[in-house]
Formats: C-alpha cells, sequence, structure tokens
C-alpha cells in the first residue's frame, strides 16, 4: 500500500484552437486492487477535469478504454496499477484518428473493414421464422464463437507495424473476421470469393508475421491460428483451381 | 431473400477466373509460396551444410574423406552449387519485397516521419525515461531479418562465387586435386576470411532461425506446432548452430582443427 504513483498522460485537444501536444504529469496514491481506468476517473474528478478518455463498460467488454500503457496496446479497465511501476505512461492508440487526449476513434475503421470484408452471413435462403434453427456441429460452434469474442478495441491494429505502412491492410480483427465467416456453414461464399478477398497484400499476405497482435491483444483471440488456417486453405484453393 | 445489393455494390461483384481480382490474388499467393518454400529450402540446406563443414573438428582427413565423397564419388557438390546459387537470389528477389522500399511505402513513412517532426517533438517520451516504449521481441526479430539479410546477401554472394571458384578449379596449385579440399577451405579461412566468415555464420543462423520461426508460426500456428514450441525450436536452432558455426570456424582457422578428433 501507499505508492505514490506518478500518472505522463499525452494530452491535446483537436478541436481546441492553439492547443499544442504535451505530456502532463499527475500523481495519486495507489489504493487496493486499483486499475488504470479507474485511477483516471480520480484525476478526472480531482485534477484534471477536462482529461478525455473512453470508457462504457468498466469490464473489458466493450473495447472502449484501449490505449498505449507504458508502450503496449491494451484495456485501461483490465490493467492493474500493482502489475506497473511507479511511473505510467499513458498515450492514445496510434493509427486512429484522435479525437482529443487519450480518446480515439476507432468505429469509422471498424465499420469500413465490416464493410470490405462484407461481415455478414451471405445466404439465398429465405428466413422461415417458425422452422427450427438449423443444427451446427459443436466444434464449429465453438471455434465461430472464438473468433466471435473480439470486442473491437482495436489494440491488435495499434500493436502492428504492418499496418502503419500499409494503411489498407485488414490487421488481425479484419482477418479474424473473415476467419470467422469462412467457417460458417450458413456462409454461402464460394472458394473463389474467398479467395479474391483475402488472398491479396491487403488481406492474409500483407502480414510480415511479427507476432504483435497475438502478443496485444487482451481477449487472448486465437488469431495466429486463425491466420494459419486461412492461409492454408486459401492455399488449398489455389492448388485446386490449377488443375 | 437474395442481398440488396443496392447498399453494397461490392457485395455482388464475383468475377471469372480470368478478372483482375482473380490474377492479383494468385500472384499474391505464388509470391508468398515462392519466397517461403526458397527460404525452408535454404534453411534446410544452412542446416546441413553447416553440420558438414563441422567435420573438421574431427580433422583435414574426415574433412576431405566427406568433401571428396560429395565432389568426385558421388558428384553432387558441383550441380548443388548452381541450384543454391539460383534459389539463393530468387529468395532474395521475392522475401524482399516484404521490405517497405517502395514509393508508395516510402512516402508513406515520410509522411508519418513528417507528422513527427511537426509536432515539434513536444510530446516526445521524456528521454530520462526507464520504460521502454515500442519494445516488442518479435516486431525486432523482423527489423534484425531484414538487416542479416542484407549481410548474407552481401557476404553470401562472394562466399558462393568463391566455393564455385574452388569446387572447379585447383586454385592454381600445381598437382593439388580439384576442388574444394580441405588445404583450401582451412587454407582461405586462415589467411584472413575468418572475418568475412564469422560475419556470414552469424548472420545467416540469425536470418534462418528467425525465418523458420515465422514461417512456423504463419502455416502451422493451428496444429499442434503453437507458437510456443516454434519459439523454443527458433531458441534451439539459432544456439546449436551458433555454437556449431562458431567452432566450425575456428576449426577451420586453426585453433580447433580437429579438436574432437
Amino acid at each position: 500500500m501507499g505508492r505514490t504513483l506518478t500518472f505522463k498522460i499525452f494530452r491535446y485537444n483537436p478541436t481546441k484552437e492553439n492547443d499544442q501536444p504535451r505530456i502532463d504529469t499527475y500523481e495519486i496514491e495507489e489504493t487496493k486492487r486499483l486499475n488504470v481506468f479507474t485511477a483516471l476517473n480520480i484525476l478526472r474528478e480531482t485534477q484534471a477535469p477536462d482529461l478525455m478518455f473512453d470508457f462504457v463498460c468498466r469490464a473489458g467488454i466493450c473495447g472502449s478504454c484501449s490505449m498505449m500503457i507504458n508502450g503496449r496496446p491494451t484495456l485501461a479497465c483490465r490493467t492493474l496499477t500493482s502489475d506497473l511501476p511507479d511511473t505510467i505512461e499513458l498515450y492514445p492508440l496510434p493509427f486512429f484518428k484522435l479525437l482529443g487526449d487519450l480518446s480515439v476513434d476507432t468505429g469509422v475503421w471498424f465499420h469500413e473493414m465490416a464493410e470490405k470484408v462484407e461481415s455478414w452471413i451471405h445466404t439465398q435462403k429465405e428466413f422461415d421464422p417458425t422452422a427450427e434453427e438449423e443444427r451446427m456441429d459443436n466444434a464449429t460452434a465453438n471455434k465461430i464463437y472464438e473468433a466471435e469474442r473480439c470486442i473491437e478495441c482495436g489494440c491488435c491494429l495499434a500493436g502492428c507495424a504492418t499496418i502503419q505502412i500499409y494503411p489498407d491492410f485488414l490487421g488481425a480483427t479484419g482477418l479474424n473476421r473473415i476467419g470467422r465467416f469462412l467457417i460458417d456453414p450458413r456462409d454461402e461464399r464460394g472458394d473463389q470469393e474467398w479467395f479474391e478477398l483475402v488472398s491479396t497484400d491487403e488481406g492474409v499476405f500483407g502480414c510480415i508475421g511479427m507476432m504483435a497482435c497475438d502478443d496485444v491483444c487482451p481477449k487472448d483471440l486465437p488469431l495466429l491460428e486463425v491466420f494459419s488456417f486461412i492461409r492454408r486453405k486459401l492455399s488449398g484453393i489455389a492448388l485446386a483451381k490449377d488443375k | 431473400m437474395p442481398l440488396n445489393t443496392e447498399l453494397y455494390p461490392e457485395a455482388e461483384s464475383r468475377h471469372g477466373r480470368s478478372s483482375e481480382a482473380y490474377r492479383k490474388a494468385k500472384k499474391a499467393i505464388r509470391n508468398e509460396w515462392i519466397s517461403g518454400l526458397t527460404g525452408a529450402f535454404l534453411a534446410l540446406f544452412i542446416c546441413g551444410h553447416l553440420v558438414i563443414e563441422s567435420s573438421i573438428l574431427f580433422g583435414k582427413d574426415v574433412y576431405q574423406t566427406i568433401a571428396h565423397f560429395m565432389e568426385h564419388t558421388v558428384p553432387m557438390a558441383q550441380p548443388l552449387i548452381f541450384i543454391i546459387t539460383f534459389v539463393f537470389f530468387v529468395h532474395f528477389v521475392w522475401a524482399s519485397r516484404k521490405i517497405p522500399g517502395k514509393l508508395h511505402e516510402r512516402k508513406r513513412m515520410m509522411e508519418l516521419g513528417l507528422k513527427l517532426k511537426k509536432s515539434k517533438k513536444q510530446w516526445n517520451q521524456d528521454p530520462k525515461s526507464d520504460i521502454k516504449l515500442r519494445n516488442h521481441f518479435e516486431t525486432s526479430l523482423w527489423i534484425w531479418q531484414v538487416r542479416t539479410g542484407m549481410i548474407v546477401l552481401a557476404t553470401g554472394a562472394f562466399h558462393l562465387f568463391l566455393v564455385m571458384w574452388n569446387i572447379f578449379t585447383d586454385m592454381g596449385v600445381k598437382g593439388q586435386e580439384i576442388g574444394l579440399t580441405a588445404e583450401v577451405a582451412t587454407n582461405r579461412v586462415e589467411s584472413g576470411l575468418w572475418i568475412l566468415y564469422a560475419i556470414l555464420m552469424l548472420a545467416v543462423v540469425a536470418h534462418m532461425a528467425i525465418g523458420v520461426y515465422r514461417l512456423i508460426v504463419k502455416w502451422l500456428a493451428d496444429t499442434w506446432f503453437v507458437r510456443n514450441y516454434a519459439k523454443a525450436f527458433f531458441y534451439l536452432l539459432f544456439w546449436f548452430y551458433v555454437i556449431l558455426g562458431a567452432a566450425a570456424v575456428i576449426g577451420l582457422a586453426g585453433p580447433w582443427e580437429g579438436a574432437l578428433s
């Protein structure tokens, strides 16, 4: 008990005239089981009323409070200060549009990504609300569930060196989304459609394999497994087409 | 119910096999295969090469027996040197496409750099801070893979040329057997080339170990060969071959020659 934590926080409000990016320093007393999100709330209540950061759920489900904590993109609400040194440096996520201080706009990017990968079940079947639901085997359902756990926090993109240079790259979350629909038996998209969508330098072959997405994902999604699956699936499609 | 494609015009653009999109996708996967397969082939070759090279630790006679076998009894060295040289350059051309050196990539980096410069660095991290930002092991590994790749390109090309020369000539020494004999191999390293070989060995082993790690994670991460195993394998490969390679270079340079015999 009783550590004094020093927060060095990136401050900049692009909407304010003549505002300059700067690092402000704050100090607070550490309390038991304090997390960074709660600390930010304390700071806003007591020292910096204009500090901007995002949050909704406070429980690692909404993906809003992602930020760079000591150089690592992660969720503020799931980071205990007891795991951090006395000095805590907070920056907004790179790559996304800065709204102010620690708040970035992840929504626009995720919306565009969802449109690009057509993130919905493509089917020609007529929906019958009275019919019994179609069955799916348990293993597939579990895999889809795993991929669906993505909370769109954007940490994987902030950690990715590739996407900083190729802004069109789909990123780990985009590829994970593709993997989710690729294994869904209800999606009627054919091999060739998948092939054209993912077998590109914006898709899975833009990935250099630096694995930062896998290291920083706060939800521990099996990202590398999904990419391997996609790569081999595409290879299968490409080889089959050659015959 | 058919999809309402008015909202999403891309949703209906399903092309034939001759379409631009299909050709592009085909090219992307072919590029990935070529760089990956040539890399895997060269990695296998290096693993074998360094083990055979280390026979110098059992003395010149053992080394010479193996060299004679591979050059004269079963002449595999002669075609292999051309195959390796070819694959070496193919791997360079195809793997280097991942280095952000194209014009639009340089532009993007310039743009990022200018943005940082324009901000007058007022929000840069305190230089006295002991918190390491952007400290990610596998990302650093990639940067080292590029660096070692460049070193291998320069030193390895020289090595390949020299070996080609050695294999097909008697190096002007009358009465000497044509080929890369133990005498030639030790003489060239002793005469000062050990510097080049030490650099080449370190670079090639690091490049190979990192590349194998990446290949396994890229293609096999959803099998039993998960990332943790791949990383352990990376350390094993790296340290085993660095120690073996260092011993071989010291062996060829003189001091450790025949150390194990």
